[in-house]
């Protein structure tokens, strides 16, 4: 019960920050009837998966200082799990989604024991690691098609709820809406449990944290199991969304770096960070990319300047956008 | 029998070969890391950039390929000292993953900069030296002028970084920053040009790397991650930091990406067939890193956790 | 204050509105065109945006000088002269992207139809996209054999895919051992029985390498090593040892750009000596890769297109002369299959007299288009509409090039189909 009420205890955050946030959370909700593109839409729908990744990141990442850059390798159980047992069982996606992230999060206990022993350095390069290795079995892996992917059949009579097959992407928009929603949630429920200050506290001084009795590498590790089931649970949706996934989409090196630069551009640590930081990347790397990419002599220039603009926010603020808000705010009291 | 022998001889041979190629490119990153705790995600495209002006500069004066290797170690090092100058020195400040993010922003900007003004095609030197050539000694053992060359570069490259931080007074210097900065900056040490130091040897080891692999390498923007992962290995193997470790560990590594041909001839003494282990082969170098860093998580020399 | 906000509002959906309306009537159709314009595949990109682009002019303009219905008229004649109007999008090589610009194309644009997309993992979701939205797609350059496995009832493929190309390989091995092949005589079984492969592991790699293993089984060759590697690989020297440990016949690959330069550079370190040396297209007929010069004299590759063509097709000499006056350079199988791929659309819309999908779906389900009307060397573009292959054109065919030096320079000659070769091969493969 008073997990239920932390989660929904938002008390403690400026009001400042929270009439934003309603104000956005309207905007969200009210999207899909504003006029828009549909390459819009597709943006938001991937600010919203993002937002989720970044948020599950958050939890290991943000609130305990481990840099994790292997996520992929759980974007990529979830999206297996729900499209082999879609393809080979007609399982619907409300059943595979759960049982994506409890295999996510069954592996994430296995190579988590022995991953929490390292530290700093060692410790994001063992994650980038152990995805690389996940992802090269994948590719070679009859059952699950191999390097050649998997491709979800069109079952037809849309809307499609049980398989979660949609014609219009206003429905993926609300279903991951509704996702980030209870995702934001629970975070904000984290914030205020028992692990969360755990967490934070091996954060600060992991020496001090196991000399007041806490459990360091038990805490680690519950902590990257939620953050895997986040993960997982996004997915299994993009597997949906996309149609099609092949090793190289859904567990490259390239996304998992992307879900962590996502959350520390916006402000490791803090609720708002991922969504700050996809809602900045997200568009300019959709946007720039449109824009500069499509036109002849320029290839390359879109990705110059969006890793400028990652190098000057990393050099100037090492706590993200969310830092600079905060730096502003110190400043005017 | 004697098939699988001539094979483990040729596997030992290229292993080595290959080895010494990784832990020279893996050199600059053990260095930059030793002296500040900083790894550099771009430090693929530092060879890139090496690569790139061997390419260019050869066919520009007119000399051969080997011969543009000093622009190439300038270039490194120029670059490397730039980069801490406008970029790495803010980063220190703030925590391991804004370091790491801030040299990844550095690798995109790089990769596309060289994409922008280069084109993607990969591009290779024709003519030169080493280009195309290779010996053949005993039974069908074979060296690669251009590995062969990187090779003894790489002894000659470790000895002398070895050297630079064992017997002289800088090398000194950076081992004491490198063990504790504000001690050092009490001692009268500038740690600011000890930093600047490490970057542009750093810079120059893996410029020169690129300058000579080049002549065997197809070169293109996206080449430095190829190798980036492998120094990444590398280093973390050997112990972050440790000159030794990554001598060591590149020559582990190239051990393993060479099991595959004799695990090749020991199937085809048993007629088993469709056991394929070259698609294994960067899998069983993450995996062996994996379990190593597990039994010992501060790599093999290290001495920093 | 109100008021004004909703006389802005109606305003500006005036605004949007009368531009759409303008162009409303037959007089432009639009398709759209999904293709890696930039990215790793950047230079593959841009030889198929010409070879698209040169489709569409000769298709709105007459050209009395050129041979093919679609330059008799100007634009498509049964609706009007409609002039077709590409738009051209960006995928990067990114599935994700390609589906979202496929929405944006289908929604924000209102294409007609989609013409891509060269990858085949983009050509995945971009067809499940129009398969959703009932847009019909024609492909002209994935050659993923899965692709017209799927039943899609609006997608079209005009290329021949793997299975074929392979199947061509053996055929063509065979060949060799019954003296088919021009300038050379019938050679012993046993000195080309041993096959070693190397494929990269990618979804068309992957593919290609089971086409291989299956075909090998089937043609009574045997295949010793059947390798797949990481294209982005820093070494391949342990791949090629072990290829050469099998003392094979024929060296069989499928790389991408980089690799494939990597791959022969190593194979020429190592002195590999197969008498046989055949590249699956992609890498190895590349102008990267040409300019490896006498390096590569005697390595094949197949190719649905190749300069030497024009010598037994004069509808290809005459377009390939506009391509080369227009970019510099002769045309190659990008090219030559985004012209065909585009040029289908032309007749298949000319065949509809609509632009209605269903209209257009009836039209590329009975269509037949001889083979004189097109510059690669196929018998004519007839999709099956049955059968486990739904989509596929079953008029196509590929061919077999071999890399020759004449007066100095590197270019390819037709060794297959064995009635169409335009010198004598070289064989055997005289070593690196």
């Amino acid at each position: 019960m008073e997990a239920i009420k932390n989660a929904f205890d938002f008390s403690d955050l400026p009001k400042t920050e929270l009439s934003l946030a309603a104000a956005v959370l309207v905007f969200l909700l009210g999207f899909p009837a504003l006029p828009h593109s549909s390459f819009g839409m597709s943006t938001m729908i991937q600010f919203l998966a993002f937002s989720l990744y970044g948020m599950g990141w958050n939890l290991i990442g943000g609130y305990g200082g481990q840099v994790d850059l292997g996520k992929a390798q759980y974007v990529g159980i979830g999206a297996y799990t729900t499209a082999v047992m879609m393809i080979r069982w007609n399982v619907p996606f409300w059943f595979s989604m759960p049982l994506g992230m409890a295999f996510a999060v069954g592996w994430s206990f296995i190579i988590g024991y022995p991953l929490f022993r390292l530290k700093g350095h060692y410790f994001a390069i063992a994650t980038i690691a152990t995805s690389l290795v996940l992802k090269d079995l994948f590719e070679v892996w009859d059952f699950v098609g191999g390097a050649r992917g998997l491709e979800l059949p069109i079952k037809g009579d849309f809307p499609n709820w049980l398989y979660l097959q949609f014609r219009e992407d206003y429905y993926y928009y609300y279903i991951l809406l509704a996702m980030f929603l209870v995702g934001l949630i629970y975070v904000n429920g984290f914030r205020h449990s028992r692990l969360g200050y755990q967490l934070r506290a091996i954060k600060d001084n992991e020496h001090v944290a196991r000399s007041l009795g806490i459990d360091v590498h038990w805490s680690k590790i519950k902590a990257y199991a939620m953050a895997t089931a986040f993960v997982a649970a996004v997915g299994s949706f993009h597997a949906c969304y996309n149609y099609n996934i092949e090793p190289e989409d859904v567990m490259s090196l390239d996304l998992s770096v992307l879900i962590a630069m996502m959350a520390m551009l916006g402000g490791a640590g803090s609720i708002w960070g991922p969504i700050i930081g996809a809602a900045i990347l997200v568009p300019m790397k959709n946007y720039l990319g449109s824009w500069l990419g499509g036109q002849a002599g320029f290839a390359g220039m879109d990705l110059a300047l969006y890793g400028l603009i990652i190098m000057v926010i990393a050099a100037a603020q090492p706590r993200g956008v969310y830092g600079i808000v905060e730096a502003v705010r110190a400043r005017r009291r | 029998m004697e098939d699988i022998a001539i094979q483990i001889t040729k596997s030992l041979v290229s292993g080595l070969l290959m080895g010494l190629v990784f832990a020279l490119v893996a050199l600059g990153l053990t260095v930059i890391f030793g002296v500040m705790d900083i790894v550099n995600f771009a430090h693929g495209e530092f060879l890139m950039v090496g690569m790139y002006t061997t390419l260019l500069t050869s066919p520009l004066l007119g000399i051969d390929p080997v011969l543009t290797l000093p622009l190439a170690g300038i270039t490194g090092a120029i670059l490397g000292v730039m980069c801490y100058f406008g970029l790495i020195r803010f980063l220190i400040k703030g925590p391991m993953i804004a370091q790491l993010f801030g040299t990844f922003g550095l690798m995109i900007f790089l990769r596309n900069l060289a994409l922008l003004f280069m084109g993607s095609e990969p591009r290779v030197i024709h003519e030169g030296w080493l280009v195309g050539k290779s010996f053949i000694v005993g039974p069908g053992v074979v060296l690669e002028s251009t590995k062969l060359a990187v090779a003894v570069l790489s002894l000659v490259s470790f000895a002398v970084v070895w050297w630079l931080i064992n017997r002289t007074k800088v090398g000194k210097a950076l081992t004491a920053t490198s063990l504790d900065a504000e001690g050092a900056r009490y001692m009268g040490i500038s740690t600011e040009k000890m930093n600047a130091l490490a970057w542009a040897v750093g810079g120059a080891s893996v410029g020169i790397a690129g300058g000579l692999l080049v002549n065997f390498w197809p070169v293109e923007p996206g080449v430095g991650l190829l190798f980036t992962m492998i120094a990444f290995a590398t280093v973390a193997l050997g112990g972050f930091g440790s000159v030794r470790g990554a001598l060591v560990a590149g020559i582990l590594i190239g051990m393993i990406v060479n099991l595959p041909p004799v695990w090749d001839a020991m199937m085809r003494l048993v007629h088993v067939s469709g056991l394929d282990i070259h698609s294994f082969k960067y899998t069983m170098v993450y995996a062996i890193y994996f379990l190593i860093m597990v039994l010992r998580p501060q790599g093999l020399f290290g001495w920093k956790q | 204050m109100r008021k004004i906000a909703i006389l802005a509002a109606i305003a500006i959906m005036v605004a949007l509105l009368v531009p759409a309306m303008a162009v409303a009537g037959p007089k432009e159709i639009k398709i759209g065109v999904i293709y890696p314009l930039t990215g790793p595949a950047a230079a593959a990109g841009r030889e198929l945006r010409n070879g698209a682009e040169l489709a569409a002019e000769i298709a709105n303009n007459v050209m009395p000088k050129v041979n093919m219905t679609m330059a008799k008229n100007a634009g498509v004649k049964s609706l009007g002269g409609a002039k077709i109007t590409l738009i051209f999008k960006d995928h990067q090589g990114n599935p994700q992207m390609g589906a979202d610009l496929a929405k944006k194309l289908i929604l924000d644009d209102k294409v007609v139809g989609i013409l891509g997309c060269y990858y085949s993992s983009v050509t995945k979701t971009v067809s499940a996209v129009c398969e959703r939205y009932g847009v019909p797609m024609i492909n002209g350059s994935s050659t993923s054999p899965t692709l017209t496995k799927r039943g899609f009832k609006w997608f079209w493929r005009t290329t021949p895919h793997d299975k074929w190309f392979t199947k061509d390989l053996f055929e063509f091995l065979v060949g060799l051992t019954k003296g088919k092949v021009k300038g050379v005589k019938a050679v012993p079984m046993a000195e080309l029985k041993n096959l070693a492969a190397a494929c990269e592991k990618t979804e068309w790699g992957s593919n290609v390498s089971i086409e291989i293993a299956n075909f090998a089984k089937e043609y009574g060759f045997d295949l010793k090593a059947n390798i797949l590697y990481a294209a982005k690989s820093p070494d391949l020297s342990s791949e090629v040892q072990s290829m050469i440990a099998t003392k094979p016949g024929a060296m069989l690959f499928a790389s991408y750009t980089s690799d494939a330069l990597l791959m022969v550079k190593t194979l020429k370190s190592m002195k590999a000596k197969p008498k046989v040396v055949w590249g699956q297209d992609a890498g190895f007929d590349k102008p990267e890769f040409r300019a490896l010069g006498a390096e590569i004299e005697g390595i094949l590759t197949r190719s649905v297109f190749l300069p030497s063509v024009v010598k037994v097709k004069p509808l290809a000499g005459e377009v390939n002369a506009m391509y080369q006056k227009k970019h510099g350079h002769d045309m190659d199988g990008a090219s030559a299959r985004a012209f065909t791929g585009l040029q289908t659309w032309v007749y298949v819309l000319e065949k509809a007299g609509s632009t209605k999908p269903k209209a257009i779906q009836q039209a590329a389900n009975t269509i037949s288009i001889p083979g004189n009307q097109l510059v690669v060397p196929w018998v004519g573009i007839k999709f099956s509409t049955k059968g486990d292959e739904i989509g596929q054109n079953v008029l196509g065919n590929g061919l077999i090039g071999q890399y020759q030096m004449k007066d100095g320079k590197i270019g390819l000659e037709v060794v297959y189909p064995f009635d169409m070769a335009t010198a004598p091969m070289i064989f055997p493969f005289k070593g690196f």
